[in-house]
């Protein structure tokens, strides 16, 4: 994993690949021909060894010149998985229940910091590394509490450093070129004046373990937790998480912001927990108006289910000429298709679309980490996007938070913490608006953190979620 | 006709009678819960199974008396004899429901369980859960039984989805499936053999190889 490249051949590459992603068919790209790190080697920790902590590190060690050096999780459970794998993937770790302990030990020895703990400890584990000079990715959603990801913003302003947030979308080459290339820049839909996404899954309990692993009832409560089953199923429990609505709405929502680049003027929720009786509404159904910088008022539609996988999980853009529909799996989302009297054929000439009937699937390749699929065309309907990942979902947003790490450019994030703050006040309105019974208007302020406001050490304190 | 050719005739008679008479019956595995957890990811593969959309898999018969689980508490070896975390004993322990707790994971690349009947077998149908925690598919599984422990000798091939035989050790026709409490069942036909081994080599969300349970049936 210790690949080293030329730093000039990286830069060029890097430019030359970001110039030409838009609008390139980039299918049957040689996966070692994509951009290429710079020769720097990158030591990281990660902090959370959860199911999140598992899937990014297993992005982390494909990544040329990055090194894990250190995990940390409260559950031995996890850091003998964490210690064994990575050993078999060739990263020799050392592994620590406390953070504080692994950042103060291996203080040296560590550049960055990945952060996929439960979504209360976002704000106490990004802001220490900080502040500790270490670049953080950190999962989304930023908080459960929208004090606690102001913390993060202010903590990413008064260090300087670069603060990714999972929202691994934004670097998505895919997504890049719908939104960027298909909706923004050539205006292939037109005005879009709705969009509609949604995550349902089937009806699923409470995850649990065998006694033989548990965390003792000591560690936890020494952490936070009452119990084991809590711990597990943290999302669910107002203290840990915001419930699916912020887990998996958090990614969508986004998106919203990004196709009309405005904040919303409100969000209408309504939603409840029927189902389970949980802490969290296992459904919401919220309508966002988004007040663009042209002045007009287009609307979205959101819902997250967790007692039906109907439809599973997608994103669609409806516009006056046409509309397009994504996923992160493309076999469930990745065609535009025009409205009746709109020829596009201009856009398949210019690469931005491919025909119908065109294949997308040019070869097959066979790893976990990049293949491509004869299925994506079968199963599509429309007009394929001729862009594709030939990775894993989050290793571009890793690669592009490494990018910023390496040239030490905050402005190289695709989703820094000031950008995701603006979708965590929306996203986390949505379960207020439920509880309220009421719409929840947004001024546009509130989308900002003050540029004058401070760190208040004692403030971010008392905030604290209590254990 | 000599009295010892008679008496064969007549034996070998009775025995088909005897087969005929055993008769056959539908295998009846028992499931484990369903317990897809988390996001699913993107699965792609040029030799994956059509969607079945809910429809079982085709009953496998084998004769009557022939449908019991001869591999329960079994001794299991592996070509990674120190798993990361789990023990191979999960393998055959009869537990099949997945959490945390009662998988086992292996090393990544080619790698193989090994199951030991302790003596030699009539062997009717398998059925192997890698982790159905999620939907994902496993490369290269391959199933083989054999009296050598070392698989060099009289090894007979149940069960191969290795269509481009990157695992060298032959081309299979079985396709690839997504991982479900539903396990992969599989027909043996009667194979005889001591010791079954299953191959995987990874699979679509990582590196690793990974077992919950294996369950061998055959004659006891």
């Amino acid at each position: 994993m210790d690949t080293k490249f030329n730093r000039r051949t990286f830069l060029k590459t890097s430019a030359a690949a970001s110039a030409i992603l838009p609008t390139f068919n980039i299918l049957a790209e040689d996966k070692d021909g994509v951009i290429g790190p710079d020769d720097d080697q990158v030591n990281v920790a990660v902090i959370g060894y959860g199911a999140e902590g598992e899937i990014l590190t297993d992005d982390l060690v494909k990544i040329p010149g990055i090194r894990v050096k250190a995990v940390c999780d409260i559950w031995e459970h996890r850091r003998k998985l964490a210690r064994g794998r990575l050993k078999h993937l060739g990263h020799v770790v050392k592994v620590y229940e406390d953070y504080r302990e692994m950042l103060d030990t291996e203080d040296k020895n560590i550049d960055a910091v990945v952060v996929a703990t439960p979504d209360w400890m976002h704000a106490e584990h990004a802001c220490y590394c900080l502040r500790k000079g270490k670049p953080v990715y950190c999962e989304k959603e930023m908080s459960n509490q929208l004090s606690r990801a102001r913390e993060m913003v202010l903590a990413a302003r008064e260090t300087g450093l670069p603060l990714q947030i999972g929202h691994q979308r934004r670097s998505n080459p895919r997504y890049m070129h719908a939104i960027n290339n298909v909706m923004r820049k050539n205006n292939v839909l037109g005005r879009i004046t709705h969009a509609y996404g949604q995550w349902n899954r089937s009806v699923a309990p409470f995850t649990v373990v065998g006694e033989k692993i548990h965390i003792p009832i000591k560690t936890l409560q020494k952490y936070g937790y009452e119990n084991m089953e809590q711990f597990l199923n943290w999302r669910w429990f107002a203290k840990y998480g915001g419930g699916p609505m912020v887990d998996l709405g958090s990614h969508q929502i986004d998106l919203f912001f990004w196709v009309w680049d405005c904040a919303p003027i409100s969000v209408t929720a309504i939603g409840g927990n029927d189902y389970y009786n949980r802490q969290m509404n296992d459904n919401v159904m919220a309508i966002y108006e988004f007040k663009t910088k042209e002045g007009v008022v287009n609307r979205a539609f959101y819902q997250v289910l967790t007692t039906s996988s109907r439809g599973g999980f997608y994103e669609q853009f409806m516009g006056e000429q046409g509309y397009l529909t994504l996923s992160e799996i493309p076999a469930r989302g990745n065609t535009a298709a025009p409205e009746p009297g709109y020829d596009w054929s201009k856009f398949v000439k210019m690469g931005i679309l491919n025909d119908a009937k065109a294949p997308v699937a040019l070869q097959v390749k066979r790893s976990s980490d990049a293949s491509l699929d004869a299925r994506v065309t079968k199963a599509a309907a429309g007009m394929p996007l001729p862009v594709d990942l030939l990775k894993p979902a989050h290793m571009p947003h890793l690669e592009n938070f490494f990018l910023a790490v390496r040239r030490k450019d905050p402005k190289l994030l695709n989703c820094d913490a000031e950008l995701a703050y603006e979708s965590a006040v929306a996203v986390l309105a949505a379960n207020r608006s439920v509880a309220e019974h009421r719409t929840v208007y947004f001024k546009p302020e509130e989308f900002k953190v003050p540029a004058d406001a401070k760190h208040d050490p004692a403030k971010a304190a008392g905030e604290q979620p209590k254990a | 006709m000599k009295f010892t050719t008679i008496m064969m005739l007549l034996m070998a008679g009775a025995a088909m009678f005897a087969g005929a008479q055993e008769g056959k019956v539908t295998l009846n595995i028992v499931k484990p819960k369903p317990q897809f957890n988390g996001t699913p990811k993107d699965i792609r593969s040029p030799n994956l199974e059509p969607a079945r959309n809910g429809k079982p898999r085709p009953p496998i018969e084998v004769p009557a008396g022939c449908d019991k689980v001869i591999s329960k508490d079994c001794k299991v070896t592996s070509s990674d004899d120190e798993p990361i975390i789990g023990e191979l004993a999960y393998i055959t322990d009869g537990d099949k429901e997945h959490d945390a707790a009662t998988y086992v994971e292996i090393s990544p690349k080619l790698q193989w369980v090994q199951i030991d009947l302790g003596k030699e077998k009539e062997i009717y149908a398998a059925c192997v859960w890698h982790y159905h925690g999620e939907p994902r598919v496993y490369r290269d599984v391959i199933c083989q039984i054999s009296n050598d422990p070392d698989f060099v000798d009289g090894v007979v091939t149940v069960f191969n989805n290795d269509h481009d035989n990157s695992a060298k050790l032959g081309k299979g026709k079985d396709k690839e499936y997504i991982e479900t409490n539903e396990g992969r069942p599989f027909a043996c036909n009667g194979t005889k053999g001591r010791y079954v081994r299953f191959y995987s080599a990874g699979n679509t969300s990582n590196e690793m190889n990974h077992y919950t349970e294996i369950e061998i049936y055959g004659r006891p």
